[in-house]
């Protein structure tokens, strides 16, 4: 027996020695063609995400002339670090977390976004049987937020509560956070919730789709307009690609026709009609209420 | 390696004190049990969402129709590739941590190191000092720690690999460094008093010993590596977990179900090898290994393989599989030692430190440890009490046919014996497959949100656990006064009264206070699904990327787990 025991150890060692020469050689392949790593936070179904994603991908390869490769990424935060450790170039990012992100990397800039995320709203929507109707009910309810960095599933919603007059502690329990705007829904139509708040563009979409049942599930409230989504661009990217990469970005985003079938694929899954331009600043509000809220710390 | 009746038997005095000890840890958690009851709310607060009930049929209707398409299965089978080669690369690199750290953290490595006459402090100073330094990494759990070091070396399977390999390698090197300690060192003096240099004489005197040891308690871990990959999926890992959390998240259940039963598959597979491999060389169980009970301290049966081929492939398998996971991973070792990594982790060390304190945080705080410990002390009562009743329907010696609580005369009408101690199996199996944020996130249909569900998602998968255990534990009591009591025809239920749970008792209660500790570091990924307490605590500042607090809030954490690990070591003394 001892003969294995030593035979196996012996084998471990030799293994792992072989495995990790192995697993260096091709990934400094890849360092030398140094593609373009874009990615998106995991906001709505990954399955729709992998199915976008890999699409902007090749447009992008296409009209930019350079490898660009998609990297899913599963959690907000790592969205955010992996930027910010320069492994990520071109991120779509919602708008606490594009702000988050930029912060943590000087000469980053905001880009790009969707014509609706100019005027974006969150839409707060509870289980019939509540009893809801408007937001001073909320009080003694209880309520889930989506994820914990989202712009239109948290800070926003959570923004305009508080100028509602509602704290969070007027919730019974604690609020939660379900991770995902179909998640919400899904527990607020199941009444594990009583009320939450969702994008208003998911919300739409799962009622255009008739995912809900609208008998057990109804839209109350409407926030004000607020800038959400956005491409940002890490300057690293700029540095490798020549000063105008920016614009050329920008270019080709801009160039996506909804009459041409590929770009409509692609606009649909963004459920937009066309990109725009944008800029940091118009991301002050967001800041603002992000520093108040405490979700970006000096 | 049963304890001979005479050996179990201590003087009066050392049973009194024994007792008197016990009645007051009794008291104590009576009273911390109470007050946990309280914090969650139980008697206060509607708990039950009668609401959630349809969403819940939906999901159990889901279980009769998993998906099978092809594609599907495809996906299925890739994911637990991917779980499986994460959990192997983790336990190498944990392995490997062990046997170095393990050797540190032992007394018999710096008694030997600085001779027979070196003064007390130059072996406790340096003891005391890396067995503080191993307590760190293990008690921040494996997300936390991928979380931290994405931080570090970015995207890369590394970030999972190490996040296992790290904690693990903490554990195994405390159980290592304990198992060295036991191990009888007559050898060892044999080799040092004829001049053989301190490395040389351990490696060649004790790690022979001690190695069927060693391996045992690998296969513990590496069982525990893969449930602790679907936990590390949700941060990014892939495999089984993740997609596990996805189909969740977008309620698609069906699917769900075709991964959970991918996921106990692989789980239970596994299980059965390593218990296959441990009973064929009569290896240590866990507990024995957890309470430094070692079968190191008593003759080994000699004992011969019964099928040795399946023993050459189980050795086989192994070396296959270890450069197969590196492989598959892929990951970018170099990153490692890169001066990136290094620039990265001094720019992480300058943002959290030192670690922010204030008034009203400190309060938040407290509030946080309590509701962790609130919660912790609930989940183990109830995986302690429920594991136990299922542990004696899975222990084969008693219920099945021919065991001590079998009454069965004719022969042969035994089967429903067989079902009890199928699906109590199955059951164990079921509940510790699944990790805890899916249990939570599952508990959540049905239960109001706050500490309660975060204690029955982390009470059902330890349940699963515990009540392995205790199982193994009833199977290895002494079989003498169960005959005994049976050959002076005792019904059956007295037998169980008054032999098995006495008998058993003890070690099940010490196997859950062990777990307890384990329990405090996981409260961390129910946070995560919103349970509250430190992990909630720490999630919301982890996304405000506010790393002052993050360390103050690690601290905290660690200070909690270091308490809760005295206390129940103390009171598992009391329970020897």
């Amino acid at each position: 027996m001892r003969v294995y025991f030593r035979a196996l150890s012996i084998l471990i060692v030799l293994g792992s020695m072989l495995a990790a020469c192995g697993a260096a050689t091709p990934a400094a392949e890849t360092k030398a063609a140094t593609p373009l790593i874009i990615s998106a936070i995991p906001d709505q179904d990954p399955e729709k995400l992998n199915r976008l994603y890999p699409q902007v991908a090749a447009y992008l390869s296409a009209e930019l002339g350079i490898p660009v490769e998609y990297k899913p990424v599963t959690d907000y935060t790592a969205a955010v670090t992996a930027f910010k450790v320069g492994d990520l170039d071109l991120v779509w990012y919602g708008g606490l977390t594009g702000v988050q992100a930029r912060l943590q990397v000087p000469g980053a800039q905001a880009i790009v976004q969707r014509d609706i995320d100019a005027t974006f709203h969150s839409i707060f929507i509870t289980n019939s049987a509540s009893g809801i109707a408007s937001i001073a009910d909320l009080k003694g309810k209880t309520f889930t937020f989506g994820s914990e960095t989202s712009t239109s599933g948290r800070l926003m919603p959570q923004y305009f509560l508080g100028q509602e007059g509602i704290q969070l502690s007027d919730f019974k329990g604690e609020a939660g956070f379900s991770g995902s705007h179909d998640k919400t829904i899904g527990l607020v139509e199941s009444g594990t919730y009583d009320a939450g708040a969702v994008n208003e563009q998911v919300w739409k979409k799962t009622l255009a789709d008739g995912k809900v049942d609208q008998s057990k599930v109804v839209a109350f409230y409407t926030t004000p307009a607020y800038y959400d989504y956005h491409w940002v661009l890490n300057p690293g990217a700029v540095d490798r690609y020549g000063a105008d990469f920016t614009q050329k970005v920008q270019q080709a985003f801009f160039k996506l026709d909804p009459a041409k079938s590929a770009d409509k694929e692609i606009l649909d899954l963004f459920g937009a009609t066309k990109f725009i331009a944008t800029t940091n600043e118009n991301y002050t509000q967001i800041e603002t209420i992000g520093r108040a809220i405490g979700k970006i710390t000096p | 390696m049963r304890p001979s009746v005479a050996t179990t038997l201590k003087p009066r005095s050392l049973q009194r004190r024994g007792r008197s000890q016990r009645r007051w840890y009794g008291l104590l958690f009576g009273g911390l049990l109470i007050w946990a009851l309280l914090t969650a709310g139980i008697g206060v607060d509607d708990l039950i969402n009668e609401r959630g009930w349809p969403l819940t049929a939906r999901f159990l209707r889901a279980s009769l129709h998993p998906d099978l398409s092809a594609p599907f299965l495809l996906l299925a089978l890739e994911s637990t590739l991917t779980t499986l080669a994460y959990a192997v690369c983790g336990s190498v690199v944990s392995l490997g941590l062990g046997l170095v750290g393990g050797l540190l953290a032992s007394e018999v490595w710096w008694q030997t190191w600085a001779g027979a006459a070196a003064p007390r402090w130059r072996i406790r100073g340096p003891l005391v000092a890396i067995r503080t330094l191993i307590a760190v990494p293990r008690a921040i759990h494996e997300i936390i720690w991928g979380l931290l070091l994405i931080n570090i070396i970015g995207l890369d399977p590394l970030v999972a690999v190490l996040a296992l390999g790290l904690p693990f390698g903490a554990v195994t090197a405390k159980v290592f460094a304990d198992i060295l300690d036991e191990t009888p060192r007559d050898s060892l003096d044999a080799l040092r008093n004829s001049g053989v240099p301190p490395l040389k004489a351990l490696v060649y005197s004790l790690y022979p010993q001690a190695l069927p040891d060693l391996i045992s308690y690998t296969f513990y871990r590496f069982e525990c590596a893969i449930r602790a990959v679907t936990v590390l999926g949700l941060i990014g890992a892939g495999g089984l977990g993740y997609q596990i959390l996805l189909s969740l998240q977008s309620l698609r259940y069906e699917q769900m179900w075709t991964f959970l039963l991918a996921l106990i598959l692989l789980s239970g597979l596994i299980d059965v090898w390593g218990t296959f491999v441990r009973r064929q060389y009569d290896l240590a169980n866990r507990i024995d290994l957890n309470t430094a009970q070692l079968s190191g301290c008593q003759p080994r049966r000699p004992r011969r393989p019964a099928s040795s081929r399946l023993m050459r492939g189980s050795i086989l398998g192994v070396a296959g599989l270890i450069p197969w996971a590196f492989w598959y991973i892929d990951a970018d070792w170099s990153k490692l030692v890169s001066p990136r990594t290094w620039r990265l982790l001094s720019g992480v060390a300058r943002d959290a430190w030192p670690p922010l304190i204030d008034a009203p945080f400190l309060g938040q705080l407290g509030r946080s440890m309590s509701q962790t410990l609130a919660m912790s002390i609930l989940a183990m009562s109830f995986a302690g009490a429920v594991g136990l009743l299922l542990s004696f329907g899975a222990a084969r010696n008693l219920v099945l046919p021919g065991g001590v609580l079998d009454s069965t005369v004719q022969r042969g009408r035994g089967w429903w014996r067989w079902l009890i101690y199928g699906s109590s199996r199955g059951v164990l199996l079921l509940c510790r497959a699944i990790s805890e944020p899916i249990w939570a996130l599952l508990v959540l249909f049905v239960v109001f949100p706050g500490i309660l569900p975060g204690a029955l998602g982390l009470g059902i998968y330890n349940l699963g656990i515990v009540g392995r255990l205790m199982a193994e534990v009833a199977e290895n009591t002494d079989p003498r006064p169960l005959q005994a009591l049976q050959a002076q025809g005792v019904a059956r239920p007295q037998i169980f009264l008054y032999g098995v749970l006495p008998t058993t008792l003890p070690k099940s209660a010490a196997y859950v206070l062990y777990r307890w500790e384990v329990c405090i570091r996981a409260t961390v990924v129910v946070g995560l699904v919103g349970a509250g307490g430190l992990g909630r605590l720490l999630t919301e500042q982890l996304s405000s990327l506010d790393y002052h607090r993050v360390t103050t809030t690690l601290l905290a954490f660690i200070a909690l787990t270091l308490a809760v690990d005295a206390v129940s070591s103390a009171a598992r003394r009391s329970l020897r």
